[in-house]
């Protein structure tokens, strides 16, 4: 089956546990993606008004959640 | 009340997590109590399912069947059903962001302790260990076996395990006979 075909047939399932598993799973790596992202921009010295921007959030909203990681 | 599980019947609970956290699911209900029974080699509760000719086997498909799956899809095949490859995905960072990057996200690593955390008990679960208890004064006996599990998984209120056991013919009355049969003269199990 080619990705598009696939894609398909995610969308068109209306089996939840197929869904909903998905959607689960792809939140799970946006948020990994997301913290090495971050990370990066700022061992790169990028301000959190610039990471904001370029995540398209407020800037409180990326501060408030990557503070803790101490940079 | 534990204090007074004989040790096949404190197995048997124990295993109930593992069976609940290989099936997906996020707390304990009477249904993996029920297969869990199996886990544990040689008891009284498996000797009266089989009085019953229900096997082992049975009670797994009949599990299965309740959730409509088996176990939850692992994230690579959740996501390949979006046509997002996580192999390729995480390659790519790896190229990036040195080996094991993507997995050595505080992010991934929150999942893995989600998913090897302490899985608690439903209120159906606590419902049918309090009813096993409950099985055991009634037939005058000073412990909790894994034939009063059994018992106490065969109440209404049991939820999943009693709707299996009833849909296999297997009833309160009769079982507590073969239970106080088997237990006159014979080590509790």
């Amino acid at each position: 089956m080619t990705d598009a075909t696939k894609v398909a047939a995610a969308a068109s399932s209306r089996d939840p546990s197929v869904g909903l598993a998905a959607v689960a799973s792809l939140r799970g790596l946006l948020e990994s993606l997301e913290e090495l992202q971050v990370t990066n921009a700022r061992s790169q010295g990028w301000s959190w008004q610039q990471i904001a921007g370029a995540l398209r959030v407020s800037r409180q909203a990326v501060h408030k959640k990557y503070r803790r990681f101490g940079f | 009340m534990f204090e007074r599980f004989t040790d096949k019947a404190r197995r048997v609970v124990v295993h109930a997590q593992e069976s609940a956290r290989e099936r997906g699911a996020d707390t304990i209900r009477t249904e993996h109590l029920l297969v869990s029974l199996f886990a544990v080699p040689d008891n009284l509760a498996v000797t009266v399912l089989t009085a019953h000719n229900v096997t082992r086997a049975d009670i797994e498909s009949d599990v299965d069947r309740m959730r409509g799956a088996g176990p939850a899809p692992s994230d690579a095949d959740a996501l390949a059903s979006l046509g997002i490859d996580l192999d390729e995905v995480r390659r790519q960072v790896e190229e990036a962001f040195g080996p094991g990057a993507l997995d050595r996200t505080r992010a991934a690593q929150n999942r893995g302790g989600r998913e090897t955390g302490w899985i608690r008990f439903d209120p159906s679960s606590k419902k049918a260990l309090g009813l096993a208890l409950r099985e055991a004064i009634r037939l005058e006996h000073n412990y909790i076996g894994t034939e009063h599990l059994l018992l106490g998984l065969i109440h209404e209120g049991a939820g999943g395990a009693y709707h299996i056991l009833d849909g296999r013919g297997v009833h309160l009355g009769p079982s507590r006979i073969i239970v106080e049969e088997l237990v006159r003269g014979k080590r509790a199990g």
